[in-house]
């Protein structure tokens, strides 16, 4: 077998190896594909925020992903949107439940980008 | 030392002339007879029933209803001495002030006198309803507080409030008021308790002036008329509770054609309740398990037995153009998947751990907004003593439902800026608010007091306008209604109208 052929083969078992191992830790970290959203998304529990953002999207018709993901980094973040909204009355209901527009929101953008 | 008097045991046709007339033995009647024990009038207390529960008796309550689904006339009420104490729940807070108020947001709404008038009465009430040391929102958060943390809420329109309960002595639980004084009216020396006397009219002098005289039967033990009598008192209370008042009030229509105090049509009408719709809500703590003072009623260190409560403010009350609500903690419950999610990603979103979070049912009571149409009447069926039967027609707004989920709302925002936790209001449509509807069983409002006679039945003294002589107490003269239980703040308007009545028949 040629050189070229074995480091050739070396390099597709190690991926196969390495997706193995990146499926297999899926179990206990979810691994997404990348988005331009990553920064704003890295904070939350995805697969959690994106149940609650399926019932969120359902009052929101107009939901526009590239301004929620502005408007939450204007904020500087989640933790600072939400308990300014609390502070400000800027609150939204999602499946009932009362919580502060922007948490809607990133969890709305979760459920846009869910495998 | 009076003894009680059993009716049946008179002879047909006598006439018992006191100076003042009570006819119904329930909180009302009785607090109202305890309150002139100390004076020299010679009170006749005439209750329809006896010490205790009897099916016959209890079936001249029945009656017909139509419009929203309401509990049974005759399942709401009992028909013997001690009346709703029989089976009330003891819940007790008083009315609030904005309650007394005339809301501008809310039409036909207030009292011809602010709460300051009921509050010298409180103390007394809140003895004979025994709820024990008066704590309520004055001193609720620093009592309960040894018995574990009141859930911070963030600065908003809603607060924690307080109920106390009814507690008679042992262990029975609440106050029967019937057993729990018939001793205390034993021994009042001028007052008499009269136990099966069912008052079956009031009768009217020929020109309309004043009450002449009581039409009074008793039942037989085959259920027909037993034996008749006649009262005829210098002034007479009416006691019978917010339903039965209106009907011996439309029955006795033989002088005043329209029924007794009833020349404005107003008899009857503004019939109110305090929904208690369930599972409302679901409130969520991130800390975990709530103190016990939420979901049930715990005994304090002072005596008081207290459950916790949200209410809103009246600042917020004004500013919403909402009414009165108590909502109130009643059993833990389990999220849904889209429950769960909501709870991690807000905590994650506040930086809070939630990982020991307990989920709960929240339960209310609320302000109805006084409806004309919501009305009893009579029908054209007659019970065992030959009086018409009533027929309520409910109604229920969906105004009523959406000024409360505003509440809720505010109470679900302030849990989220103290971090204390988050809520789902679990009811938007009509269907879902009247799923789990319970009642309060309060009877108010039908016939209300009003200083102008075209307004209101009764005037500020509680005196029928026009019959200088006939008085009603009880929760059918509050003309607005409160969140609040109506017992304990009718038995202080009865103490009220004790005094005015000390004074106008001394
Ligand atoms: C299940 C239930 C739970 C409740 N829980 C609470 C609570 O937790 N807190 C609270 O504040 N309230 C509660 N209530 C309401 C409470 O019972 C009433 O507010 C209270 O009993 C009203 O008092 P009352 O004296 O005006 O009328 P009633 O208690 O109805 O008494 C009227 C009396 O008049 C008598 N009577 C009727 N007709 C005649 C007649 N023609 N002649 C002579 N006598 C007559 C009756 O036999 C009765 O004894 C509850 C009610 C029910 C049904």
């Amino acid at each position: 077998m040629k050189r070229r052929t074995i480091v050739a083969g070396l390099g597709v078992a190690g991926a196969a190896a390495a997706a193995g191992l990146y499926r297999f830790t899926d179990l206990f970290v979810k691994h997404y594909p990348p988005t331009p959203y990553d920064d704003v998304l890295a904070v939350i529990d995805r697969e959690q925020a994106s149940r609650l953002g399926r019932a969120a999207l359902r009052t929101m018709p107009d939901f526009d992903v590239a301004k929620t993901a502005a408007r939450l980094r204007a904020a500087g973040g989640i933790s600072g949107a939400a308990a300014q909204d609390v502070e400000q009355e800027r609150m939204t209901e999602a499946d009932g439940w009362v919580v502060p527009q922007s948490v809607a929101l990133i969890a709305a953008l979760a459920a846009k980008f869910q495998p | 030392m009076s003894a009680y008097i059993d009716a049946r045991t008179l002879p047909g046709g006598t006439v018992l002339s006191p100076d003042i007339a009570i006819v119904g033995g329930g909180p009302a009647g009785i607090s109202l007879a305890l309150a002139l024990a100390d004076t020299k009038l010679n009170v006749l207390l005439l209750e329809s029933g006896g010490r205790d529960f009897d099916s016959n008796i209890q079936s001249l309550y029945a009656g017909a209803a139509s419009g929203v689904p309401y509990a049974a006339l005759d399942a709401g009420r009992l028909r013997f001495l001690g009346g709703g104490t029989n089976h009330w729940g003891g819940w007790c807070r008083p009315m609030d002030e904005i309650d007394f108020e005339a809301r501008d947001w809310i039409a036909h709404s207030g009292w011809p006198f602010p709460r300051k008038a009921l509050e010298p009465y409180f103390p007394r009430a809140q003895t004979l309803v025994e709820a024990g040391a008066w704590t309520y929102d004055g001193s609720g958060d620093a009592i309960a507080s040894a018995k574990g943390p009141v859930l911070p809420l963030g600065k908003g329109g809603v607060y924690t409030s307080w109920f106390q309960f009814s507690k008679m002595r042992g262990d029975v639980l609440p106050t029967q008021f019937g057993k729990r004084y018939e001793e205390n009216l034993r021994r009042a020396a001028h007052v008499t308790p009269l136990l099966h006397a069912n008052v079956t009219a009031i009768r009217l002098a020929p020109d309309a002036s004043r009450v002449d005289h009581l039409d009074v039967a008793t039942l037989n033990a085959s259920g027909g008329i037993g034996t008749r009598l006649t009262v005829k008192p210098r002034v007479t209370v009416l006691a019978c509770g917010g339903m039965e008042n209106v009907r011996l009030l439309l029955a006795s229509n033989d002088v005043m054609k329209p029924g007794l105090g009833n020349q404005n049509g107003l008899v009857g009408r503004f019939f109110a309740d305090n929904p208690i719709p369930r599972d409302v809500a679901t409130l969520v703590s991130f800390s975990g398990a709530l103190a016990p003072f939420y979901a049930s009623n715990l005994a304090m260190d002072n005596g008081a037995i207290l459950r916790a409560t949200f209410a809103p403010t009246a600042e917020f009350r004004r500013a919403r153009k909402l009414a009165g609500s108590l909502s109130t903690v009643e059993q833990p419950v389990t999220l849904d998947e889209t429950g769960t999610a909501a709870v991690v990603t807000t905590a994650i979103a506040l930086g809070v751990d939630a990982s020991r979070a307990r989920a709960y049912s929240l339960g209310c009571g609320i302000e109805l907004k006084p409806d004309p149409d919501r009305r009893l009447t009579l029908t054209g069926e007659r019970d065992a003593l030959g009086l018409p039967r009533l027929k309520l027609h409910m109604t229920l707004s969906d105004e009523d439902f959406a000024r409360f989920r505003l509440t809720l709302a505010e109470l679900g925002r302030q849990l989220l800026a103290s971090k204390a936790g988050m809520l789902r209001i679990n009811c938007s449509t009509r269907e879902e608010w009247l799923k789990n509807m319970d009642w309060g069983h309060h009877h108010l409002g039908t016939t209300r007091m009003h200083v102008d006679p075209k307004q209101g039945v009764v005037n500020a003294d509680g005196q029928v306008h026009g019959v200088p002589n006939l008085y009603i107490a009880g929760s059918g003269v509050f003309p607005s209604y409160s969140a609040s239980n109506p017992t304990m703040n009718l038995v202080a308007l009865t103490l009220r109208l004790g005094d005015h009545l000390k004074k106008v028949a001394a």
